[in-house]
């Protein structure tokens, strides 16, 4: 556990969340590091992201200990409820009244059936700010239709946009979809609670993981629609640099991306891999030389980038001021040096899934703190929530476990 | 308590608030030059704060890039330039000279928000450093992005969207297929053709913004706020990075079983597109096979079991390409919707965007590009109470035919 001595920006924001798979979860973990209180409603009758690998060695299939879940659920506290109980709704309903935000990212119509959409829970607390975030939306005639990331990739026209050079689409990498409409559904929580703070009223956002997406292709977007240009796929070129892709390096599956806008540049380049002959080659003389004979030259850059090592050959570029970097593999990540003087690398301690480490926000804060503390167990604060927060007594709550309702 | 008990004398009517988006109450200054932190501007602006976008004499450098009618280059009719700055106000200001820089500083001294991408080298001639900005605006909230922030070994390196994408793990992640099976090589890590690490940065440093609003509101006082791009994609790959945390497995971009699990979870060519097949649990595989007429191979020892389909997942995937090849996109689709398997069709932008459900949620919004209609992406939300408007065009560069736009210096 780690908690800085500053101020908490979100202290005292208090979260009601149902969410599951990864886009809520994203997005209520931003949360609870920048200080909220996360009450995650956990059902032993579902629980997706516990039995979701990978597991602690050794402890396969145990749902304290999947990193999936305490990756997600870290500094978020659990509260076990059968929803489908008229006592546990009650429960929900008395919870809303002491929240903030509400979060949900069941299929559609869901959260009504259960007795908790939207227009109920503002009759309970008008304050209340609720978030719906799903592939399709909440409204539209595709709203029941059900997707994961790559169905939303496939939908909301990144796809089209993404590929190597003339050949079929492809999806982006990292769940994107659920992250990034996590994004969205944090700041929309934040300017909805602002908008509070000036009326004091609370409102209901629909976000949709496709129109996240969207915000990703606004050229694409507009050539096609202003111009009827349909998008061509282009693996990693640009349409005003040359070179500008991703080549091999020495050893097995390493890459160096490299992005060259000018002329002075590419001299740089050549002279820093040692072909002074690119460098007076007239079919690379200026930048829209190079770009007219793109592929030549593609295959050039990569006959030389080859035989380097990747880190030296980025060091020798950055120092010789040709853009360059590495192809980071997800794992090297979490030993970057750079994410990691940023503070961006965090290590959590857990008693049955021991110490992992978690990248945290992507931002550094001279004036507010944040924090990261370990997931939790199955249920451990249900105790804490229905008689420190809720004010039942401890014979109430021994009945509502011997009813199975906190289950 | 929630803090909906604040409630107190000040407070404006619901209607009057309504009218002024959820952010009407902030006031941002931008300096920005390309897509994040004008994007992080534009999503304050959309939602209904006062922004105004600083621009050096030479133009904000999305003005050169397009898209443009009809390929014609003009500073007033950049496609990008247009979606980034719809809603904003304008300045053209020389800050790197005591004028300009008092200027700016002046604009500083009524705002909430400073956001930024520029290089700290002209920061520091406007004298705009993060540091003495906080120390002269103490409420000031000051966020300031780049490629790899401020402070760490990589900070002097420099960079752009794609540099900081491939250094985030996302080129590396970015998943092969369907033609290369098992083939590291024949599908290198790949960059969509768009600004992919620089929105997702200008996103997230709005989170940032609204989180320092908050904390201001806690502590009375400003926050400098510093975001990388690599950070930025680098933090939404938190579900590929589990593998590595727990266990030091690599996820790598081939679709196999050890990266993404359960089989068949992939994509996949048809007749005429593409289309996801998602069957991964035993449940789901059984009704595929029944959709596929129950062809033997999906019921023999080879692929009827998860253990099985996962030690065979190159072939699998060959034998449902196969099949899915003699479908087509609708077909697949209704054939998804018939047995409750999650199976979905590629769609082109032109496809999504005459899709009813695109136009019924008004996913894309008109915009005027010069004297050309064409449509961009709209809200990426929808705020029941506040929703997303489009109140202005964005700021003119050549204002010498247009009486109603202010001459260099002056905020229009």
């Amino acid at each position: 556990m780690s908690t800085s001595p500053k101020p908490l920006p979100l202290e005292g924001i208090r979260v009601l969340d149902f969410g599951q798979f990864v886009a809520i979860p994203f997005c209520t973990l931003w949360l609870a590091q920048l200080g909220a209180e996360i009450i995650s409603v956990e059902s032993s009758s579902r629980l997706t992201a516990r039995g979701a690998p990978p597991f602690e060695e050794g402890q396969e299939g145990n749902r304290n200990a999947s990193g999936y879940f305490n990756s997600l659920y870290a500094t978020k506290k659990s509260l076990t409820l059968d929803l489908a109980t008229k006592e546990g709704k009650r429960i929900v309903h008395e919870l809303v009244a002491v929240c903030d935000v509400v979060v949900e990212n069941f299929a559609t119509g869901v959260i009504e059936k259960l007795g908790f959409g939207y227009d109920v829970l503002a009759r309970i607390n008008p304050g209340i700010v609720m978030i719906s975030n799903g592939a399709f939306g909440r409204t539209g005639p595709m709203k029941d239709g059900r997707g994961l990331h790559s169905t939303v990739n496939l939908f909301s026209g990144v796809a089209d946009v993404t590929g190597y050079v003339d050949s079929g689409p492809r999806i982006m990498g990292s769940v994107l979809p659920d992250p990034l409409s996590g994004t969205y559904a944090a700041f929309a929580i934040l300017a909805a609670l602002e908008h509070r703070s000036h009326t004091g009223l609370g409102q209901y956002v629909d976000v949709a993981m496709y129109e996240a997406m969207l915000t990703l292709i606004p050229e694409a977007v507009i050539d096609l629609t202003m111009n009827g240009v349909e998008p061509r796929r282009v693996g990693n070129r640009d349409r005003q640099k040359a070179p500008h892709g991703i080549y091999p390096a020495a050893g097995e599956d390493r890459w160096l991306a490299l992005s060259i806008a000018d002329d002075q540049s590419w001299q740089a380049f050549c002279h820093s891999v040692g072909r002074t002959d690119l460098a007076s080659d007239s079919r690379f003389a200026n930048a829209p030389a190079r770009l007219e004979n793109v592929e030549a030259l593609d295959a050039e850059v990569a006959s030389c980038t080859s035989v380097h090592d990747l880190y030296a050959m980025v060091a020798q570029l950055q120092a010789a001021g040709v853009m360059a970097g590495p192809v980071l593999r997800s794992d090297e990540l979490l030993d970057n040096p750079q994410l990691d003087a940023r503070g961006m690398v965090v290590s959590i301690d857990h008693p049955v899934a021991n110490r992992h480490r978690h990248l945290g926000l992507p931002w550094t804060m001279d004036s507010l703190g944040t924090r990261s503390t370990r997931a939790p167990l199955l249920g451990e604060h249900s105790r804490e929530i229905i008689i420190g927060l809720l004010g039942r007594t401890e014979a109430e709550y021994e009945q509502l476990e011997r009813d199975r309702i906190l289950t | 308590m929630p803090i909906a008990s604040e409630r107190n004398s000040s407070l404006e009517t619901h209607a009057a608030q309504q009218a002024r988006g959820a952010l009407g109450a902030l006031s941002v200054v931008e300096f920005g030059e390309g897509t994040a932190a004008a994007y992080t501007a534009k999503l304050l602006a959309d939602f209904g704060a006062d922004v105004v976008k600083v621009e050096r004499p030479q133009g904000d450098p999305t003005r050169s890039r397009g898209p443009f009618p009809d390929g014609k280059a003009d500073p007033d009719a950049s496609g990008l330039f247009l979606y980034l700055n719809s809603n904003k106000r304008g300045v053209v200001l020389d800050v790197e000279t005591g004028a300009g820089a008092e200027a700016l500083d002046r604009l500083l001294t009524s705002a909430d928000i400073f956001v930024t991408d520029v290089a700290p080298s002209v920061l520091r001639a406007a004298g705009c450093d993060p540091e003495v900005l906080r120390g002269r605006h103490p409420r000031l909230i000051v966020a300031t992005l780049s490629p790899f922030g401020r402070g760490g070994p990589w900070s002097d390196w420099m960079g752009d969207e794609l540099i900081a994408y491939a250094a985030s793990g996302m080129a590396y992640g970015t998943p092969g297929i369907p033609d290369a099976a098992d083939d590291l090589y024949a599908e290198p890590p790949l960059h969509p053709s768009c600004f992919a690490s620089e929105t997702i940065a200008g996103a997230s440093a709005a989170v940032a913004v609204m989180t320092a609003v908050m904390g201001r509101r806690r502590t009375g006082e400003g926050c400098h706020l510093d975001l990388s791009f690599q950070a930025a994609s680098a933090a939404v790959q938190i579900r590929d990075l589990m593998p590595a945390s727990y266990g030091g497995a690599i996820y790598n971009r081939l679709l196999n079983p050890t990266s993404i699990g359960r089989m068949p979870n992939f994509y996949l060519p048809c007749q005429d597109g593409y289309v996801t097949i998602a069957a991964p649990m035993d449940i789901h595989w059984n009704r595929l096979a029944e959709a596929m007429g129950n062809p033997a191979w999906a019921l023999s020892a080879d692929f009827a079991t998860e253990p099985a389909r996962a030690r065979n997942w190159i072939e699998l995937r060959e034998r449902l390409a196969a099949w899915a090849m003699g479908c087509t996109r609708n077909q697949l689709q209704s054939i998804g919707e018939r047995y409750g398997l999650m199976m979905f069709p590629f769609h082109s932008i032109r496809q999504m965007a005459a899709s009813d459900h695109a136009r019924d949620r008004a996913s894309l919004v008109d915009l005027a590009v010069g004297n050309r209609p064409a449509q961009m992406p709209g809200a990426p939300f929808k705020m029941a109470a506040t929703p997303w408007s489009l109140r202005r065009p964005a700021p003119r560069f050549s204002p010498e035919d247009d009486a109603g736009v202010a001459p260099i210096g002056e905020v229009a």
